[in-house]
């Protein structure tokens, strides 16, 4: 078998390995590198997708806590409001309550007090002239005669008197 | 006891008679070659079949990494706009590396044969020459020559040419000196063990004589030094001076 020379250029080896490092460049190109950037290009939207949706719900929720801050907020407010009102309303409807209350009392002492006038004049009335009456028949039976009737409605109105004074 | 180093071996000669060329030698580095661009084009393919995006294989891990590796190496020497060389390098560097590596399995390396890398110098040599060109116009290229003074012009056109040169021989250099030496290693260790067993008297000493016992793992030792440090060595430091001769090139 031939051999070549140990250190020489051989022509068609020499075309021949051009020729071989293109297409093996083309080979690794096609086999290595163009596979290997897709899945490195792919890998890299999925996570720069991830990021956007990371940073999308983060701002989300941020716009939900300022929403949901707002809204205590107003519902504080409104709580103080309410609870200021009822507060307000209750003074007044008790001052109100308290100042009928204290009108009734007066007018229910008063008519009170007008009716046992009322009744402690009936009841000296009444008295009076029982009383009138009673003197009228004890003294009748006691002196067994007529008094004038001058002496009598005078007799009377002197009883009536001491008893009036001690009663 | 002799010993034989040749060239390649010739499989196949077509006469073709064309001038210059010569007749159609298919070699052993040829043949070697292919060999060689076969493994690594399968390689690829087996590296990146089944990927995927998420929970990744250790294979897919290792093709990324060989990916980012090259992207880092031509990016960090010549900067984003050589990204379109990425390719080239990658296949200066896997050829040149594997093929060093082949004669580990007892094949001659195709870069054991100067054609090779002088095929890939020559390559590397028109690379930096366009970039130039494109970089200064051809007046500015031309002119190049006589800088920084007109009288150092044949000095320029004569380190211009040694680029090339110095590229393809320091490669070549290098792998057959590891043939050279692993060759006379190989032949002294065998006549060291003829000499050796055949103390042994008798014809149990002339029958073992014949075996050379000391081949046997002394020259796998060797070999860590002038096949797989040489051979990584040289194909990283023939892509290194690749990507910065093409880069000072753009830079004027």
């Amino acid at each position: 078998m031939d051999v070549q020379n140990l250190v020489g250029l051989v022509p068609w080896t020499f075309i021949a390995q051009i020729c071989n490092l293109f297409i093996q460049m083309y080979l690794i190109k096609r086999f290595l590198f163009k596979p290997i950037n897709n899945i490195l290009e792919k890998r890299k939207a999925a996570a720069d997708a991830e990021i956007q949706e990371a940073t999308k719900a983060k701002e989300e929720a941020q716009a939900m806590k300022t929403e949901y801050e707002q809204n205590m907020l107003e519902a504080k407010t409104k709580a103080n409001d309410i609870l200021t009102n009822a507060q307000k309303t209750a003074t007044v409807q008790s001052e109100e309550i308290l100042r009928e209350a204290s009108a009734q009392a007066a007018s229910i002492k008063a008519k009170a007090e007008s009716d046992i006038a009322q009744e402690k004049r009936k009841e000296v009335n009444e008295i009076k002239d029982e009383i009138g009456s009673m003197a009228v028949e004890i003294a009748g039976k006691v002196i067994e005669r007529e008094v004038s009737e001058e002496d009598h409605a005078k007799l009377i109105d002197e009883f009536i008197a001491s008893v009036g004074e001690s009663a | 006891m002799e010993v034989d180093i040749s060239g390649a071996r010739v499989f196949f000669t077509m006469h073709t008679n064309i001038p210059i060329l010569g007749d159609l030698q298919i070699s052993e580095t040829i043949v070697v070659s292919w060999l060689v661009m076969i493994l690594i084009t399968g390689l690829c393919i087996w590296l990146t079949h089944d990927l995927k995006v998420e929970n990744i294989s250790k294979r897919q891990a290792v093709a990324e990494m060989l990916v980012e590796t090259a992207n880092k190496f031509v990016i960090g020497n010549m900067g984003e706009t050589f990204r379109y060389l990425i390719p080239f390098v990658a296949a200066l560097f896997s050829t040149s590396l594997i093929s060093n590596l082949i004669s580990l399995v007892g094949l001659r390396s195709p870069t054991a044969d100067l054609s090779t890398e002088a095929a890939w110098a020559v390559v590397v040599f028109v690379m930096i020459t366009w970039q130039k060109i494109k970089t200064g116009g051809i007046g500015g290229y031309l002119k190049g020559f006589t800088q920084p003074i007109p009288v150092l012009t044949p000095f320029n056109i004569l380190s211009e040419i040694a680029t090339p040169i110095s590229m393809a021989c320091r490669h070549f250099g290098n792998i057959l000196s590891g043939i050279v030496i692993n060759s006379l290693i190989y032949a002294a260790l065998a006549v060291a063990s003829a000499a050796l067993l055949g103390l042994i008297p008798g014809l149990v000493g002339d029958v073992l004589a014949q075996i050379p016992i000391l081949d046997v793992g002394i020259p796998a030792i060797l070999s860590v030094y002038f096949d797989w440090f040489t051979g990584v060595m040289q194909a990283y430091i023939f892509c290194m001076l690749t990507t910065l001769y093409i880069a000072n090139a753009a830079e004027g």
